[in-house]
């Protein structure tokens, strides 16, 4: 039975790492259509292999359009792979194939983008300003390696096992990025008061007991009742605007740049 | 300080790499890593690494909204806010000045790669026109062509920042000094908006008492970033287990779910 089968474990490893290529041919069309036929483009000529018709007609079938995760997307192709090397029905292996689009696209987003991007970008740039190189290349090299075994694992894993896992990994995923999201909080709301920095510059003198002039400072006042409250206060009203009233980024930059100008030039920050 | 053309064709060949790595998915196209080469091709490391990282946490929540929002490329801060900070650092460029002064280029630059992906909407039709007649050759350079788009837009921004910095540097020396000043306040404020928008995400409502930890570690204890990530780490085990254990509970046993109403 085992000798049926066209593909090698080898091959669903160069697959996996063949979606890299995902992306290469994005456009606002088919998005990664095209890159998800080409990142399989090797597999199904060996699955066809004497059969031009039927690969010219897996790959047409196979450019239409697609938008998932291009660090899960492995676990996908290795599963339709595996189901089209079993014979199985191509209509079926394409059900699958997007059926999966969604759910992987949002457990690949939660892992990448909201856990380990930003987690080792804060790290990173913690040490850079430091004035220390291990910031980026740490940055580097921990994303590429981690995301590189996620390929693999996830690759290997649409591979062995059937469509049933996906409930019990979005299950436990759920669990672990509720975890990773409670860190992700805590330390970029710590860097937001240190990185965002609003200082008061007006001042007034007051007349001492004595009769002696004393300048006050009103940050030195706010920083005793309660430290880096401007900062604090100017990230919850941008975080406010997003929000509540869906302000773009570019809005949101003419704001603050605006802000920043006249309040400096008003003498009221520095 | 001047550019030599060999250090402009290498940033293009730089910031080419990194932007096209954005497709491959390798996290080439962050201010951190821009900057930090740009900074390394210049011989100034140190404000590279500056540059990185004020520019890394300002743009690290953008990018992470909904689908179809176009948010500014790190190439702003990243190669041209980099170029700025290091060869205007003589006449007074601070990093916060060389952010605030680098937003309009990051919008720039999204504007390109939007073009990009709307000028490569047709090989999809073209792809399939190919694999029709069996010109499979063609198929695959097709299915690279935003990749080769990437390569060629982003040595374009490389290189063109860097032979343009004289120009820049004119037009940087004509503000008055009351706007670069306004322009360095702008910059320490215009990190919340990627903070802000990172947290609209990430954070829901249970989060608040984690918002109010990270503030109190940092504004009062002053704690670096690692202590701040461990002790959150404490409380996500806490979540983690106890969320395991109900699941698992909630699983197999009825009859410890009886017990437990019982108490």
């Amino acid at each position: 039975m085992e000798s049926r089968l066209k593909l090698k474990k080898s091959d669903y490893i160069k697959t996996s790492l063949r979606s890299y290529f995902l992306q290469n041919g994005f456009n606002y069309n088919s998005y990664q259509g095209t890159g998800y036929a080409y990142s399989i483009y090797p597999a199904l000529k060996k699955i066809y292999k004497g059969k031009p018709k039927e690969l010219k007609e897996a790959l047409l079938g196979n450019i239409e359009f697609y938008n998932t995760s291009p660090h899960m997307v492995p676990f996908i192709s290795s599963l339709q792979l595996a189901m089209l090397d079993n014979g199985e029905d191509v209509k079926d292996a394409r059900g699958m194939k997007l059926a999966l689009m969604g759910p992987m696209a949002g457990i690949g987003d939660s892992i990448s983008q909201f856990g380990l991007a930003p987690l080792f970008s804060t790290i990173a740039a913690s040490l850079a300003i430091d004035g220390l190189i291990a910031g980026p290349i740490l940055f580097l090299v921990a994303m590429i390696g981690i995301i590189l075994a996620i390929k693999l694992t996830m690759g290997l894993l649409g591979y062995k096992l059937g469509t049933k896992v996906i409930d019990v990994l979005s299950q436990k995923i759920s669990i672990i990025s509720e975890a990773a999201n409670i860190i992700g909080v805590t330390v970029i709301s710590g860097l937001a008061v240190s990185f965002v920095k609003a200082d008061i510059a007006l001042k007034y003198t007051t007349t001492l007991d004595s009769g002696e002039e004393q300048v006050v400072a009103l940050q030195t006042i706010f920083d005793q009742i309660l430290p880096r409250l401007l900062p604090a206060l100017v990230t919850i009203g941008v975080y406010y605007l997003i929000k509540k009233h869906n302000w773009s980024t570019y809005k949101l930059i003419g704001l603050l740049l605006s802000l920043g100008i006249i309040l400096s030039a008003l003498g009221v920050l520095s | 300080m001047d550019i030599s053309m060999f250090q402009a064709l290498l940033i293009g060949v730089i910031t080419a790499i990194c932007f096209s790595g954005m497709l491959l998915g390798i996290y080439t196209n962050r201010v951190i890593v821009l900057s930090f080469f740009v900074g390394l091709v210049l011989g100034d490391v140190k404000t590279g690494l500056a540059m990185g990282a004020i520019g890394e946490l300002a743009f690290m929540g953008f990018g992470v909204g909904a689908g179809g929002t176009v948010p500014p490329n790190p190439m702003g801060p990243g190669v041209v806010g980099t170029i700025m900070a290091i060869t205007l650092k003589s006449s007074g460029m601070t990093v916060e000045t060389a952010l605030a002064l680098s937003y309009p280029f990051a919008v720039l630059f999204q504007l390109a790669t939007t073009a990009i992906y709307t000028v490569f909407s047709g090989t999809p039709a073209s792809a399939k026109k190919a694999l029709e007649q069996g010109k499979y050759v063609k198929f695959k350079l097709l299915t690279n062509s935003t990749f080769i788009g990437f390569l060629v837009v982003g040595f374009a921004v490389g290189f063109i920042s860097s032979v343009s910095m004289g120009a820049l540097e004119a037009f940087v020396e004509a503000f008055p000094v009351w706007l670069l000043d306004g322009l360095t306040v702008a910059g320490k404020l215009l990190p919340a908006i990627g903070f802000a928008m990172i947290m609209t995400v990430m954070a829901k409502k249970e989060h608040i008492p984690y918002v109010l930890l990270g503030y109190a570690l940092v504004a009062y204890l002053e704690l670096p970033v690692m202590g701040v990530a461990i002790i959150a780490a404490v409380f996500a085990l806490i979540v983690y287990f106890r969320a395991d254990q109900e699941s698992a509970t909630f699983r197999n046993d009825d009859e410890s779910e009886v017990t437990t109403d019982g108490i």
